[in-house]
């Protein structure tokens, strides 16, 4: 496989573990905690929009291959994703006169329990939406790329988002507030900001952007009742390396996480790619060993920028 | 205008978790007047501009305002009645613009928010020039003018600054007391709290001595600065 076909894998991966990270970062600037139920929310939204293309799937049209179904689900994903959140907000951690720490693992019993109710409903076998595999587009093929319109679908998607996300953040009303919030609270409060207000704003998007990439990742990959779990280390990693806190720190966070991940196996054909280097050498390590290499890399940006890539709050 | 004080506490009792600070404070701000509470460090002068504002709610007495109580009211609504607060640390929103900060101070007016912050340009040059740069590149002082320039945005009839010039050179603190007049000129009726009690005496047309929670000597401020007693045991002297 060649270089190019790792970074463009790398960008898809990178798309899904962004909008991840994002949201897990947009909650713990606001909301004070590290929320370990992010990744199953993750997962809540994926199945949403699953049960949802199986009742608008037939929708007629299509863009990048995917029938105009698929993003009505993806609303409908989003949509459910929030909704899950504020509610769990609302009944769960706000009545709670805890600490963050105690709300973390309030979050981890959360987390469980969507998974349970998920797996109740849809059992733990993997499953896929019913979207018929497309094949590489041919024209990028001669340049080692095998990638299909539907992972397309998830970068550009996932951009979109993002860019929605910036142009809110930094030119709405909302936006500021949200970053002023992040910032400094009790101020936020003492110029007459309704903290509780935008808190659930930032539940509302920051779980609707999970929601977005548990779809994306069950397109590109498959639905199972663990995939937003496993996602979460990595995503809580790329948190960390942009710099917790941050949302453009995250976003940052992710799309290296996401493109560290998918060029580990690059290592192991490092003397073919760089000058001056015996073709044979290599670090012999394959696509299981990505998320270790991903934490590896973390820690050595930690120990030179301990407080991430983008260092203080947004 | 009527001369019914515009802000009174009576018989104030307040404090954090269980450990009380203020114990049967009265005090009050008049109409267009500069009031300064000092007093050794742990007397409660904070703490009152705290419960004023909504901060902490108070255990017992009343906090009037206009001769309404908004004691414990949260501190959004209190902004909303007509009250500022400029705190003594983390002022300003660092990671927002100067323009950023000004607007997130205005975000309860119901309009002419514009109007106000050119108003606020006019008067703060130095904010003008710098309306596009975050607020932790600005210096000391810098921050504390955008801090009151923020709480200015819903023109408060009252202003509650905490230790205006706190870790500020003396040159850059004697700027700061002169903006505080400057705001004082608006008709803004302004309580300050100020460890430099003669600076801040200085400028002020009365004051209170807290001590242990509780008011202990009050009066004009050149009174007071007059007042031996409150010399030797408050001022230094």
């Amino acid at each position: 496989m060649v270089l190019a076909e790792h970074l463009a894998n790398g960008l898809i991966f990178s798309s899904i573990i962004v909008l991840g990270s994002i949201g897990l970062s947009l909650v713990y600037s606001i909301a004070d905690f590290a929320n370990f139920a992010h990744g199953d929310t993750m997962t809540v939204g994926a199945y949403s929009a699953f049960v949802a293309f199986g009742l608008v799937g037939g929708l007629g049209g299509s863009v990048l291959g995917l029938p105009f179904g698929f993003f009505v689900a993806l609303l409908v994903g989003i949509a459910v994703a929030a909704v899950v959140a504020v509610v769990t907000e609302k009944v769960v951690y706000e009545p709670l006169d805890i600490d963050s720490i105690g709300l973390l693992i309030t979050s981890i019993g959360v987390a469980f329990i969507y998974r349970a109710l998920i797996q109740m409903r849809f059992g733990a076998d993997f499953t896929r939406f019913g979207i018929q595999p497309l094949r590489p587009i041919e024209w990028l093929i001669p340049y080692g790329i095998r990638i299909t319109k539907h992972d397309v679908a998830i970068v550009v998607s996932a951009a979109v988002l993002v860019g929605g996300l910036h142009l809110l953040l930094q030119h709405s009303d909302l936006g500021r507030k949200m970053r002023a919030m992040a910032d400094n609270p009790d101020l936020a409060r003492v110029s007459g900001i309704r903290t509780d207000r935008i808190k659930l704003w930032t539940w509302l998007i920051g779980a609707g952007l999970a929601g977005a990439g548990g779809v994306f990742l069950g397109l590109y990959n498959q639905l199972s009742p663990r995939m937003g779990f496993n996602l979460l280390l990595i995503i809580f990693a790329a948190v960390i390396l942009g710099g917790i806190g941050s949302v453009y720190g995250a976003m940052l966070g992710g799309f290296l996480i996401g493109m560290i991940n998918q060029l580990t196996p690059v290592l192991s054909e490092l003397g073919a790619l760089l000058p001056l280097v015996p073709d044979e050498f290599g670090i012999p390590v394959g696509i299981e060993y990505a998320n270790a290499i991903a934490f590896v890399i973390m820690v050595a940006v930690l120990l030179v920028r301990p407080n991430g890539i983008a260092g203080e709050a947004t | 205008m009527s001369d019914d004080p515009v802000l009174e506490l009576s018989g104030v009792d307040s404090g954090y978790g269980e450990m009380q600070v203020l114990d049967d404070c009265s005090l009050h701000l008049d109409p267009e007047e500069i009031v300064c509470l000092i007093g050794p460090n742990g007397a409660g002068k904070s703490t009152v501009l705290k419960t004023v504002f909504g901060l902490l709610t108070p255990w017992a007495g009343t906090v009037t305002y206009h001769g309404r109580d908004i004691g414990g009211m949260a501190p959004e609504d209190v902004v909303r009645e007509g009250i500022g607060y400029v705190p003594q640390t983390d002022n300003v929103f660092n990671s927002l613009s100067v323009e950023e900060n000004l607007r997130m101070g205005g975000v309860a007016r119901k309009g002419g928010l514009d109007r106000v912050i050119g108003d606020l340009y006019d008067r703060f040059p130095l904010l003008d020039e710098k309306r596009s740069a975050k607020a932790r590149t600005l210096s000391g002082g810098q921050r504390q003018v955008l801090a009151f320039a923020r709480a200015l945005v819903m023109e408060p009839d009252v202003l509650l600054i905490d230790e205006p010039s706190a870790g500020l050179a003396p040159n850059t603190a004697d700027d700061v007391f002169g903006h505080v007049q400057a705001v004082n000129e608006l008709d803004t009726a302004i309580l300050m709290v100020e460890q430099n009690a003669t600076k801040g005496l200085g400028i002020s047309d009365r004051g209170y001595v807290l001590d242990q929670g509780t008011v202990r000597f009050q009066g004009d401020a050149a009174d007071l600065l007059d007042n031996e007693e409150v010399s030797k045991l408050y001022l230094g002297g």
